[in-house]
C-alpha cells in the first residue's frame, strides 16, 4: 500500500478546508438542516394500498393474504408462475414450500444451482409505500444476494407490518445499519433504448409480492412501554 | 478534423478534443441526431418534473442533500479516514491514488495478482475520467461493459454521450445494427425488448464465469464503511455479487456522513436522474461478507485534482455533484448539442465546470463559454451547485490566463474589448460611436429593421442569428426630448 500518497492526498485536503476539528465536525453534523418529512401521515390501510399502487405501477404482481391463509397464497402463486423448481433461503417456514414442487435449499449451493432453478421465494425486511420500494437485508430468511437475482422469477412475502410510507421511515427502524441491503423497486429495468422502459435486464424479469395483512400494522410501530 | 470524422469519432479526451464550437458543428448539421437527443431528454425531463411536483418536501430535500455534501466536502479528510477505517475493520482492502495513472496501475496490479485476463464492469463515471479500458486492453485484459447503454457504445465503438443515459444519441436501429454485426444475430428485430434480450443472454455466461469485476461508487458511508451503488439493469447487482474479487474505484468526493443521510440521496439521486421515484435496484454492501458476494474487496480511492478543486472557496460546490445528469437535461446549449460537442466523459453544465478543473484549466478552456447562463442547471440541481456562478468564476480565469499570452493583442474578442473599454470610458466617445454605427449599420439593415448578414468578422454573429437593427432614437435622445414633449403638452 502507497503510504506516501495517503499522506500526500490526506494532507492536501485538510489545507484545503482548513483543518477542522473532530468536535467541530460532529456539531455541525448535529445543525444539518433537516425539514423534509420524515415520518408518514396515511393510516395502514392507505399505506398498504399505497404500496400495492407503487408495486403495480412497475409491473410487480402483487397478491393480498391473511396470516392463515399465506401457505396456501404462495402456492396458488407458485402454480400460477407455471415454474417448477425453485430456492429458498434456509429460514423460509417448511410450511411455505408446497411439496409439489421442485425445492432447493440454499445450503452452500453454487452459482449454477441457483441459475437453473426457475424462481426463488424469500421474506423480505422492509417495503416503503411512496416508492413501492422493498428492502432485503440478508438474513436468513432473506438469504444470499445471489438468491434473488439469477433466477428469473421472485415471490417476495410482505407483511404489512413492515410497511413504512416513507424512505425516512425505514432509516429509523434501521437502529444498526446493515453490513448488507438490497434495495427493489419493481423487477429490473432499462431505458438506454429510446428511452422504451424494458422489463427485466439483468436481475429477476418477474417480481411477484403477497402482501400479508398480519393485522398489527398500527400496532408494531408504537413503541413498546410497560 | 473535419466535422463529418468528428461526428464520426467524437473525441472525448479534454487534451485533444477541438474546442466547443467547433466540436458542436457535427450534431449541429446532423438532424438525426438531433431528433435522438431532444427525444430522449424530452422524456426524462417531463417524467422528472412530473415526480418533483407530487413531492411535497422537494425543496427541503434538496437543502437536505446540500447541506449533508456541504458538510461532507468541509470535513473530507476525517470522514475519509473514517471510511478507510470502517471499510478496513469489515475486510476490504482501501487504496489511494492521486492521479489517472496511479488509479490504472493499482487496478492492473490487483488485475495481476489475481492473473484475471478478463473483467467484467459496471458503469462508472470514474473509470471513464481516467481512460481505464483502453489502458487494460493494451494491457492485455478483456474488458466487458454490462450496462446496456455500455455494450451498445462498446461494440460500436461509439462514445457516451450522456452520464446517465450515455447512448441516448443512438437509436433503435443503430443499436439493432450493431448488435447484430457484432453479436452474430442477423435476424434480430429492431424492438427494444428483443435487443434487451440479446444483451442479457450475450452477458449472461460472462456474468457466471469472470471472476473480476470493477465498479464505481454512488456513495461511500463513513459511519459503516459501506459502499452504495443504484442501477437500473440489474447489472450492477450481477457484477457486485457473482464475482470473487471486486475493484470498486471512487472519487475522494463520494463520501457522505453516515447511513441515515441515504434518506436524503437516494430520495433526490432516482427523481432528478430518471425520473423515477427509485430507481429499481440499490445494493449496499459494507467489506466482505463471508458466504455472500465477492471474498476479495477493493477500493481505490482517487484524487485526480479533487483536492485542488476544494481548496478554492467557489469551486468547491463542482465536487457535491452526485452525477445526476438533471443538468444536462434541463440545458437548453445541451438539448441543441448534444454531448460530444463538451470534448469530455462529462458533458452538459456540471462538465463545463468539472473537466477544466480536472485539467487544471490547461484544456477545455472553451467550456465555460457552453452555456448561456440561464440558470436551468442551478434550478433543478439537487444538491444545488450554482453551476452558473462557478462558470462565471472559471471564464474570468480562462481571460486571465489568456491576458498572459501576449498573442492575445490580436485577437479580434480582445480588441474588440478594448475598444469597447475606451468607448465606454467617456460619454461623448460612446455617443459618437452610437451614431456613427446608426449610420454604418444602416447600409445593412433590411426593410423589417433586421440585420441578416454582416460582412467579415460581423458574419460570425449573423450566419447563426439575425441582428436587430439600431432604432433611429437612442434611449438618451429619446429621454432628452420626453422632458420637453411633456413641458410642451402642459403648456
Amino acid at each position: 500500500m502507497n503510504e506516501f500518497t495517503r499522506r500526500a492526498i490526506l494532507d492536501r485536503v485538510r489545507l484545503a478546508t482548513h483543518f477542522p476539528s473532530k468536535g467541530q465536525t460532529t456539531d455541525s453534523y448535529l445543525n444539518l438542516p433537516r425539514t423534509y418529512l420524515s415520518s408518514g401521515q396515511l393510516c395502514p390501510e392507505d399505506r398498504v394500498a399505497l404500496m400495492i399502487e407503487r408495486l403495480r405501477e412497475y409491473g410487480a404482481d402483487v397478491v393480498e393474504s391473511t396470516v392463515k391463509d399465506l401457505p396456501a397464497a404462495i402456492a396458488t402463486q407458485l402454480e400460477a408462475g407455471g415454474r417448477h423448481s425453485f430456492v429458498a433461503p434456509p429460514g423460509i417456514p417448511p410450511a411455505w414450500r408446497d411439496k409439489k414442487f421442485d425445492w432447493k435449499i440454499d445450503r452452500h449451493l453454487t452459482h449454477d444451482e441457483i441459475e437453473q432453478a426457475e424462481g426463488v421465494l424469500t421474506a423480505s425486511y422492509c417495503g416503503v409505500a411512496d416508492s413501492g420500494t422493498i428492502v432485503l437485508h440478508h438474513s436468513p430468511t432473506v438469504g444470499r444476494r445471489i438468491l434473488t437475482l439469477l433466477p428469473d422469477w421472485h415471490l417476495c412475502i410482505l407483511n404489512a407490518s413492515q410497511i413504512v410510507e416513507s424512505l425516512p421511515e425505514y432509516f429509523q427502524r434501521c437502529t444498526q445499519p446493515p453490513a448488507v441491503a438490497t434495495f427493489i423497486s419493481g423487477p429490473s429495468a432499462t431505458a438506454d433504448i429510446e428511452m422504451t422502459r424494458i422489463k427485466g435486464v439483468h436481475g429477476p424479469r418477474f417480481l411477484n409480492v403477497i402482501l400479508v395483512n398480519d393485522q398489527s400494522a398500527s400496532h408494531s410501530r408504537a413503541p413498546k412501554r410497560h | 478534423m473535419t466535422p463529418a470524422d468528428l461526428a464520426a469519432h467524437p473525441i472525448l479526451d479534454p487534451t485533444l478534443a477541438p474546442p466547443f464550437p467547433q466540436a458542436a458543428l457535427p450534431v449541429l448539421r446532423n438532424p438525426q441526431l438531433r431528433k435522438n437527443v431532444a427525444h430522449a431528454i424530452d422524456v426524462i425531463q417531463a417524467k422528472r418534473a412530473k415526480l418533483v411536483q407530487e413531492k411535497a418536501d422537494w425543496q427541503e430535500l434538496r437543502a437536505a442533500a446540500s447541506a449533508i455534501r456541504n458538510h461532507a466536502l468541509d470535513n473530507l479528510a476525517y470522514y475519509l479516514e473514517l471510511f478507510e477505517t470502517r471499510c478496513t475493520a469489515a475486510g476490504g482492502i482501501v487504496h489511494w491514488a492521486a492521479d489517472a495513472a496511479e488509479a490504472r496501475e493499482i487496478v492492473l496490479t490487483i488485475l495481476r495478482e489475481e492473473n484475471a485476463t478478463e473483467v467484467i464492469k459496471i458503469k462508472t463515471m470514474t473509470s471513464a475520467e481516467i481512460q481505464l479500458n483502453p489502458f487494460l486492453e493494451a494491457a492485455g485484459v478483456n474488458v466487458f461493459e454490462t450496462d446496456l447503454a455500455e455494450i451498445i457504445l462498446q461494440l460500436g465503438e461509439g462514445e457516451p454521450s450522456h452520464i446517465v443515459v450515455p447512448a441516448l444519441h443512438v437509436n433503435r436501429g443503430q443499436v439493432c445494427e450493431i448488435f447484430a454485426r457484432r453479436l452474430g444475430l442477423p435476424d434480430l428485430s429492431d424492438d427494444p425488448q428483443a435487443l434487451t434480450t440479446a444483451a442479457r443472454n450475450y452477458l449472461r455466461k460472462k456474468f457466471l464465469y469472470i471472476p473480476t469485476a470493477i465498479g464505481g461508487a454512488n456513495f461511500l458511508v463513513a459511519e459503516t464503511g459501506s459502499v452504495a451503488v443504484v442501477e437500473s439493469e440489474g447489472n450492477g447487482r450481477m457484477c457486485l455479487t457473482l464475482p470473487r474479487t471486486l475493484i470498486t474505484l471512487a472519487g475522494i468526493e463520494k463520501v457522505i456522513p453516515r447511513f441515515q443521510d441515504l434518506e436524503v440521496m437516494l430520495q433526490v439521486l432516482a427523481r432528478s436522474a430518471t425520473g423515477e421515484r427509485m430507481n429499481p435496484y440499490t445494493s449496499l454492501w459494507t467489506g466482505v461478507t463471508p458466504g455472500d458476494g465477492p471474498q476479495q474487496f477493493h477500493v481505490i480511492l482517487l484524487d485526480n485534482q479533487r483536492s485542488a478543486i476544494l481548496g478554492r472557496a467557489k469551486e468547491r460546490q463542482t465536487l457535491k455533484c452526485i452525477r445526476c445528469a438533471a443538468c444536462m437535461n434541463a440545458c437548453p446549449v445541451y438539448r441543441q448539442t448534444g454531448g460530444h460537442a463538451y470534448g469530455s466523459v462529462y458533458p452538459g453544465p456540471i462538465g463545463a465546470i468539472l473537466t477544466p478543473q480536472l485539467m487544471q484549466m490547461h484544456h477545455a478552456q472553451s467550456l465555460p463559454y457552453a452555456s448561456s447562463l440561464c440558470g436551468a442547471c442551478y434550478e433543478v440541481c439537487p444538491v444545488k451547485i450554482d453551476i452558473p456562478e462557478v462558470l462565471i468564476d472559471l471564464r474570468a480565469q480562462v481571460v486571465d490566463q489568456e491576458r498572459k499570452r501576449g498573442a492575445r493583442f490580436f485577437d479580434p474578442m480582445f480588441l474588440g474589448m478594448k475598444i469597447s473599454n475606451f468607448l465606454f470610458a467617456e460619454a461623448w466617445r460612446f455617443r459618437l460611436a452610437q451614431l456613427l454605427g446608426r449610420f454604418g449599420l444602416r447600409w445593412f439593415t433590411s426593410k423589417d429593421g433586421w440585420i441578416h448578414s454582416l460582412p467579415s468578422l460581423g458574419a460570425k454573429w449573423t450566419q447563426t442569428r439575425d441582428l436587430r437593427g439600431l432604432p433611429p432614437q437612442t434611449f438618451r435622445d429619446w429621454w432628452a426630448t420626453r422632458a420637453t414633449d411633456a413641458g410642451k403638452e402642459e403648456k
